[in-house]
């Protein structure tokens, strides 16, 4: 008997993280042994309504549970974010490629991130500094709408820039309250002499203006199509390449990404809409 | 090729349906369609001289089934052994395009899985081609030559039988008794009944021959405005991607029951407006020229670069089933005009 890839894993939502007005964090433990590779997505099933991809936040060397970070933008993921813990649902996958880490040893990881775009960049971010020895150095630099917005608010603000070897600036379209640090869109705050462009990779995720934006930005500083590692949101529904919804040209995003080179999707038309 | 030969269509089909049920094509009005196979109705059986108006792809990949259900997990249902008779070699052909997706190594689909291993197929040749069929345009003939269990050929006396596989050579001689050799006349006059098929074929389609490989017509043609314009007259109705036998999108949904929970598959197409939407609201194909251009291009260059063979098989049942009038012929034969426009400027700055 083949095994049924539409059939989810069952899984209990054992915690749920408030991260901002739109953004809940789901800690989610599947009844069977489920691992994936930084970047790659999973099908978030709510049984009964809808099922919709996601990639995991958490780091995939945590092999007993998985941090899902959701924001509200439709009808699925606002019918998520009035689960309780303790709840049901299903997961299938893992699907898709991820990030390839064993091509960034040795460089610098220029990540650039915008609003819940910093979901799947904190999985990956988790994997980089767990061996941050292997990598020259990790370079984030992330914005959001408001302070208000920023996820992982308790690491990000503290923790994770004490780290030997990361560097982190923040910046926020408009300040309120404390806010004293940048304001601008994250674009504003790259600068060409972040990283050695030579022997750097970057690595962008966010909403499809501001991928755009930064993408057309670090080809100005320098950066080749083939280094800019982008992580692409598609309507993955099937997550196999075979529903067709995720087609960008030739590629199945669920299958041949989400993470492609700006080299490989450069020639097809809409790839930001 | 082993071949026998049978005075009557009845009693191949009653023997089939012996062990099976039988699907046989049935004229409905202009077009066949498919009806269950009853042994016992006096009624001659209909031998259609070309493809029903229904895709394939129905038999293997339903317009609707259950994907997945829990908490208890689904197991495909047992499947029971059937045949259909009457497919043309398009239709073998798109069963071809449709294994490379649904039994692609990495990720089977155990439905498609199932149904592909029941489904015992007898093809039979073409003759009298339809307005729409075109499959001389993409390297099809109107007679079957491989994917097949057996293969009918209508003589003037009897059928022709061509056995395709070990399912159809086991058929056979299980049922010897009911077959004969085939007399050399009739095997000439097959031959020449092909032959008088393919040549009426290109005449019909003369004006859409393409001076290119399709591959090379359709090509990149993102610069084009052939699909904006084509488009024009498109009113998504959705049918050319219904009736199509190689395409196969779908679209995944959850279903509450009573006391479990389902995950259905369903046809989907491109052509619909939010196909391709995201939650935020973003939508690649907003414009339809855009969708259709992905259709063509998704048949034409995207299957054919992972899979190395077309995705479309000139069977013409979108032509026929359009509501628009959107002609995927014209809209070839308008790329190749376009190409050999920009072939000409070419030599021309050459020279």
């Amino acid at each position: 008997m083949i095994q049924n890839l539409y059939q989810p894993i069952i899984s209990e939502i054992a915690d749920i993280i408030d991260e901002s007005p739109t953004i809940k964090t789901f800690v989610v433990v599947p009844e069977e042994e489920f691992k994936f590779k930084t970047g790659q997505f999973v099908e978030l099933t709510l049984p009964g309504e809808g099922e919709a991809p996601f990639t995991p936040s958490s780091s995939p060397a945590d092999t007993e549970k998985m941090d899902i970070t959701i924001m509200k933008a439709g009808r699925v993921t606002g019918l998520l974010h009035d689960c309780k813990k303790g709840q049901k649902v299903g997961i299938r996958g893992p699907y898709g490629n991820g990030y390839p880490i064993e091509d960034f040893a040795g460089k610098e990881v220029y990540i650039v991130g915008g609003g819940v775009g910093l979901a799947p960049i904190r999985s990956l971010f988790l994997t980089l500094v767990d061996r941050i020895k292997d990598f020259k150095s990790v370079v984030c630099r992330y914005g959001a709408r408001t302070p208000d917005d920023f996820i992982y608010k308790k690491t990000l603000f503290g923790p994770w820039q004490k780290i030997d070897g990361v560097n982190i600036k923040l910046t926020v379209d408009e300040a309120n309250g404390e806010w004293k640090d940048n304001v601008g869109v994250v674009t504003a705050i790259l600068k060409p002499d972040d990283v050695d462009i030579n022997n750097a990779v970057a690595v962008v995720c966010g909403p499809p203006i501001m991928m755009k934006f930064t993408t057309l930005k670090l080809l100005e500083f320098g950066f080749g199509a083939e280094s800019i590692y982008l992580s692409m949101e598609k309507n993955m529904s099937c997550g196999v390449g075979k529903c067709g919804h995720c087609m960008i040209g030739k590629y199945y995003v669920c299958k041949d990404g989400p993470v492609f080179t700006y080299d490989q999707l450069k020639d097809y038309p809409n790839i930001w809409d | 090729m082993q071949t026998v030969f049978i005075g009557e269509l009845k009693s191949l089909l009653n023997a089939v349906a012996e062990d099976m049920d039988v699907y046989v094509p049935g004229k409905a009005e202009t077009h066949y369609v498919y009806n269950r196979y009853d042994p016992a109705a006096k009624a001659p059986v209909e031998f259609n001289n070309i493809r029903t108006c229904t895709p394939i792809k129905e038999f293997l990949f339903p317009l609707r089934e259950l994907a997945a259900v829990f908490p208890e997990p689904l197991e495909p249902k047992d499947i029971k052994p059937f045949a259909v008779f009457g497919l043309k070699d398009c239709d073998l052909r798109s069963i071809e395009i449709l294994d490379k997706v649904f039994l692609e190594e990495e990720f089977k689909d155990p439905f498609y899985v199932a149904r592909r291993q029941k489904m015992f197929i007898i093809s039979s040749d073409c003759f009298e081609p339809g307005e729409s069929c075109f499959c001389n345009v993409l390297a099809g003939r109107p007679f079957a030559q491989s994917g097949f269990d057996l293969n009918v050929s209508q003589v003037k006396d009897g059928f022709i039988i061509e056995v395709g596989s070990q399912k159809g050579k086991d058929f056979i001689e299980k049922h010897s008794e009911l077959f004969t050799d085939v007399p050399d006349a009739a095997l000439s006059e097959r031959d020449k009944n092909r032959i008088e098929t393919q040549t009426q074929l290109e005449h019909n389609n003369t004006e859409f021959k393409l001076d290119s490989p399709v591959q090379e017509v359709v090509g990149d043609s993102y610069d084009s405005d052939v699909y904006d314009e084509e488009a024009k007259t498109c009113v998504e109705c959705q049918a050319c991607t219904r009736v199509c036998p190689t395409c196969h999108c779908f679209y995944l949904y959850d279903t509450k029951q009573e006391d479990y929970f389902a995950k259905m598959k369903m046809w989907d197409s491109c052509m619909r407006l939010a196909y391709a939407e995201v939650a935020g609201g973003a939508n690649p194909r907003k414009v339809l020229g855009d969708r259709l251009r992905h259709r063509l291009m998704h048949k034409f260059s995207y299957f054919l670069d992972r899979y190395g063979i077309n995705m479309c098989v000139g069977c013409g049942r979108c032509v026929d089933a359009e509501a628009g009038g959107v002609d995927i012929r014209v809209v070839l034969k308008k790329l190749n005009e376009e190409l050999k426009g920009k072939d000409k400027a070419k030599a021309k700055v050459a020279k």
